[in-house]
C-alpha cells in the first residue's frame, strides 16, 4: 500500500462517529404527521378503511415494521452523510432492533385495547374499533421513528461521545 | 370539506398566531415606540430555543384533551406519553441553550433555532393529528 493510501486509511479510521440530534428525526415525524393528517382530511373514509383492512388481514404490522426500519435507516445514514461521520455500531443495533420491538409491542397493546373495547356493549362498536386502530397506527409510526433516535441521543449524552 | 378546512385553519391560527405573529408585532411596535432601527424577525426573537418552551405548553393542552377523550385507556396513555416525550425533548432544547449560554459553554444560535423549530413542528403536527383523531372519535361516539 502506498504512503498516501495508508494516510487516507488512517484518516478514515479516525473519522468521528455520527452524533444524532433529535431535530433530525423530529423533522421526519413532522412530515409523516402532516401526510397522515392530510390523508385523514382528504380521504376521511377510504384511508381509515385501508388501514383497518390491513390490520384485519395481518398486513399492517409487517408493513409498519418495514417502513419504520427503512425510514430510520435512511435518516441515520443521511445524517452520517451530511456530517461526513461514520455510523456507530450501537446506534446501528438500536436502529435495527428498536423499530421492530416498538411496533410489535404496540401491536400487542392495540390487541388489548380492542379486547377491552369489545368487552363493553357499546353502540357503533365497529367504527370505534376502527378509530382505535387508526390512532394506534399513527402513534405506532411516531413511536417507531422517534424513540430509537431518542434512545441513541440519550446514550450519546450519557456516554458523552458518539455511538 | 370546506368546514374541515376552516376548522383546521382556525385551529392552526389559534396556536401559530400567538407564538409567531404576536411577539413579532409587539417587537415591531416597541421599535416604533422607541424610534429604533432594529428589526426583529420571528427567528431573531425565538433564536434561544423559546419555541421549545411554547411546544410544552401546547403539549399540555393536547394531553388534557386526550385524557378527556373517549379512547380506551391504552390509547390515551400511549398518546399522552408520546406527546409528553415530544414536549419534554422540545423544552430540553430551550433549557440546554439557556444553560450553554449562561455557563459560557459553546452555543450556536443557528442550531438552537433549527432544533427548537423542528421539535416545535413535531409537537404541533402530533397535536394536530391527535385533535383530528379525537374529532373523528367524537363523531363516531355521538353520531
Amino acid at each position: 500500500m502506498s504512503a498516501p493510501a495508508v494516510a487516507l486509511a488512517k484518516v478514515q479510521s479516525k473519522r468521528r462517529i455520527v452524533v444524532v440530534r433529535l431535530a433530525d428525526s423530529a423533522q421526519a415525524v413532522a412530515a409523516l404527521s402532516g401526510i397522515f393528517a392530510l390523508l385523514l382530511i382528504v380521504f376521511p373514509v377510504s384511508f381509515p378503511r385501508l388501514v383497518v383492512n390491513g390490520w384485519q388481514h395481518g398486513q399492517l404490522m409487517p408493513v409498519m415494521m418495514a417502513f419504520t426500519l427503512l425510514l430510520d435507516g435512511c435518516l441515520y445514514f443521511r445524517v452520517a452523510h451530511l456530517l461526513s461521520a461514520k455510523p456507530g455500531p450501537v446506534a446501528a443495533a438500536c436502529l435495527g432492533s428498536l423499530p421492530l420491538l416498538v411496533v410489535a409491542g404496540l401491536s400487542v397493546l392495540l390487541q388489548r385495547a380492542v379486547h377491552h373495547l369489545l368487552s363493553f356493549d357499546l353502540p357503533n362498536l365497529q367504527a370505534r374499533v376502527g378509530e382505535e386502530i387508526l390512532a394506534h397506527t399513527y402513534l405506532g409510526l411516531v413511536a417507531a421513528i422517534f424513540l430509537p433516535f431518542l434512545v441513541i441521543r440519550l446514550l450519546q449524552q450519557f456516554k458523552g461521545q458518539g455511538l | 370539506m370546506a368546514g374541515w378546512t376552516f376548522k383546521w385553519l382556525f385551529w392552526i391560527a389559534l396556536y401559530v398566531v400567538p407564538v409567531i405573529f404576536v411577539p413579532w408585532a409587539m417587537a415591531r411596535s416597541w421599535n416604533q415606540h422607541h424610534d429604533t432601527d432594529a428589526r426583529f424577525s420571528p427567528r431573531e426573537l425565538l433564536k434561544r430555543g423559546e419555541l421549545g418552551l411554547l411546544s410544552l405548553v401546547l403539549t399540555s393542552s393536547v394531553i388534557w384533551d386526550l385524557l378527556q377523550s373517549q379512547f380506551t385507556p391504552h390509547t390515551r396513555a400511549l398518546g399522552a406519553i408520546l406527546l409528553a416525550v415530544g414536549g419534554i425533548m422540545a423544552v430540553n432544547v430551550w433549557v440546554e441553550t439557556y444553560c450553554r449560554q449562561h455557563s459560557g459553554t459553546d452555543w450556536h444560535p443557528g442550531r438552537a433555532w433549527r432544533d427548537s423549530r423542528n421539535m416545535a413542528l413535531l409537537v404541533f403536527s402530533m397535536a394536530a393529528v391527535a385533535q383530528i383523531l379525537m374529532d373523528r372519535l367524537t363523531k363516531v361516539v355521538n353520531p
